[in-house]
């Protein structure tokens, strides 16, 4: 079995399995719903909130994808299909690269489903260009589902499982946070010129920890997934 | 080992004093840009190698993760956890100097400067380091989750550092690529304290190797028993 027949086969396994639940894709959405209400409690009276809606955008993402990378492993860990996967004649690498492109793969449909209602709802509009944009918010998904994945294997296999996963995940995707942010906040609010110099370095670096953090992950994966 | 250690220790503590004592009894009162004296400047004499140590402590910690996974002995593991607890503690006090010196020089405990905020954010990274430890029992398990860890969280720290740069920043540059911007008499205070800190932290991973290795021969002994 080819490389990529391998990784195809364990996305294709996620995709089956979510499309008879729904539940991974729904229950992210609806939290993303609910923060959204939770942010009109919170900012209702600014009215406007265009400088800062990238920022609020990310947050909403970022505890969003906690909530799937827990999932995605909590199903393989409590129906022994992790075993199973490690029995399997897949390199343990290749195992990484699908969970990763699978998460990747639902994180982006509940986006695609979030950033219009959200524009909507809060009366937004992205004033810069639209290709730049789903350019950084598809950069931002890749690192976090990268790292996301490495981590939440790690702390699947402790004893606080899935409280251990904002803990390590949230600092280190810290950096990926502050770019995303200054990326999507200064493309939502149209800046140009030297004003827009900090959306292009964070686009760049939001480039550079994806293959810094791709290449680590996979190499690194081995360790993780079990002796 | 043992004599190692002493030795480390003594020489450090020496180096430290001796730094400190330059600092404040040798070196010039810094002047800023108004001509004024600023003597809340001497904490630098401090805070910088503090804060180098611990991001020595921390790369450390990550090069014997990378060492626990190749060569798969435990002693890289507690080499591991020493150098990021050396680390941590030192990553402490650079906020706590920090924390007073900004109050002294700004009259704020806090500000979200770049700098701050991004040893805030390694410091919480590496707070994880210790919870992630602490929950699992298997130590084969524990060595191998740690280690990969200590990597992703070193590699991590530089791109924070970058990151929060995207937001402008108002911190002193001392060193910048056209050398050291200070007098001959203060570098030398900087310099013995920097040595004199990089040695004491040396002994102070070593001190907390020997410790973990005599608690694993212990737990071993208890064993036969």
């Amino acid at each position: 079995m080819s490389a990529g027949r391998q990784i195809f086969a364990i996305i294709r396994k996620d995709i089956i399995a979510e499309l008879r639940t729904k539940e991974m894709v729904v229950s992210m959405l609806l939290f993303i719903l609910l923060i959204m209400v939770a942010f009109r409690s919170a900012f209702g009276e600014l009215g406007d909130i265009t400088e800062f809606a990238g920022g609020l955008l990310w947050i909403a993402f970022l505890f969003t994808s906690l909530l799937g990378l827990n999932r995605s492993f909590v199903h393989e860990k409590d129906e022994g299909c992790l075993e199973g996967l490690l029995l399997s004649p897949v390199d343990r690498p290749n195992i990484f690269l699908g969970k990763m492109i699978g998460n990747l793969i639902f994180l982006s449909i509940v986006e695609l489903l979030a950033i219009p209602l959200y524009i909507t709802l809060f009366n937004l509009s992205i004033k810069g260009s639209v290709p730049l944009f789903i350019a950084a918010v598809l950069l931002s998904d890749v690192g976090i589902c990268a790292i996301g994945t490495l981590l939440s294997t790690i702390s699947i296999n402790t004893k606080l499982r899935d409280m251990l996963l904002p803990l390590i995940f949230l600092p280190v995707s810290s950096p990926l946070l502050i770019a995303a942010v200054v990326a999507t906040n200064k493309i939502m609010s149209g800046a140009t010129g030297p004003e827009f110099e900090p959306a292009l370095d964070a686009i760049k670096l939001l480039a550079a920890y994806d293959i810094i953090f791709l290449l680590l992950a996979y190499a690194l994966y081995d360790f993780v997934i079990g002796e | 080992m043992k004599r190692t250690i002493t030795i480390l220790l003594l020489t450090g503590g020496a180096l430290l004093l001796t730094g400190l004592a330059l600092a404040f009894l040798v070196a010039p009162t810094a002047v800023g840009q108004k001509g004024v004296e600023i003597f809340s400047q001497k904490i630098f004499y401090f805070h910088v190698p503090v804060s180098e140590t611990s991001l020595l402590a921390f790369i450390l910690g990550a090069v014997f993760g990378v060492l626990f996974l190749v060569k798969k002995s435990p002693k890289y593991d507690f080499l591991s956890l020493a150098a990021v607890e050396v680390g941590f503690v030192f990553g402490l006090l650079v906020e706590w100097t920090g924390i007073i010196w900004t109050r002294a020089e700004w009259g704020v405990w806090w500000t979200w400067e770049p700098r701050l905020t991004s040893f805030f954010i390694l410091m919480l990274m590496y707070a994880g380091y210790f919870v992630l430890r602490s929950s699992i029992n298997e130590e084969s398990a524990r060595a191998r989750f740690s280690a990969v860890y200590s990597i992703v969280a070193a590699v991590n720290a530089p791109l924070t550092f970058f990151a929060i740069r995207l937001i402008p920043s108002v911190h002193p540059v001392v060193f910048d690529s056209s050398g050291a911007h200070m007098e001959p008499s203060m570098l030398a205070a900087f310099l013995v304290s920097m040595f004199g800190m990089l040695i004491f932290s040396t002994a102070l991973i070593l001190i907390r190797y020997q410790l973990q290795t005599a608690r694993e021969e212990l737990d071993y002994l208890k064993n036969e028993l």
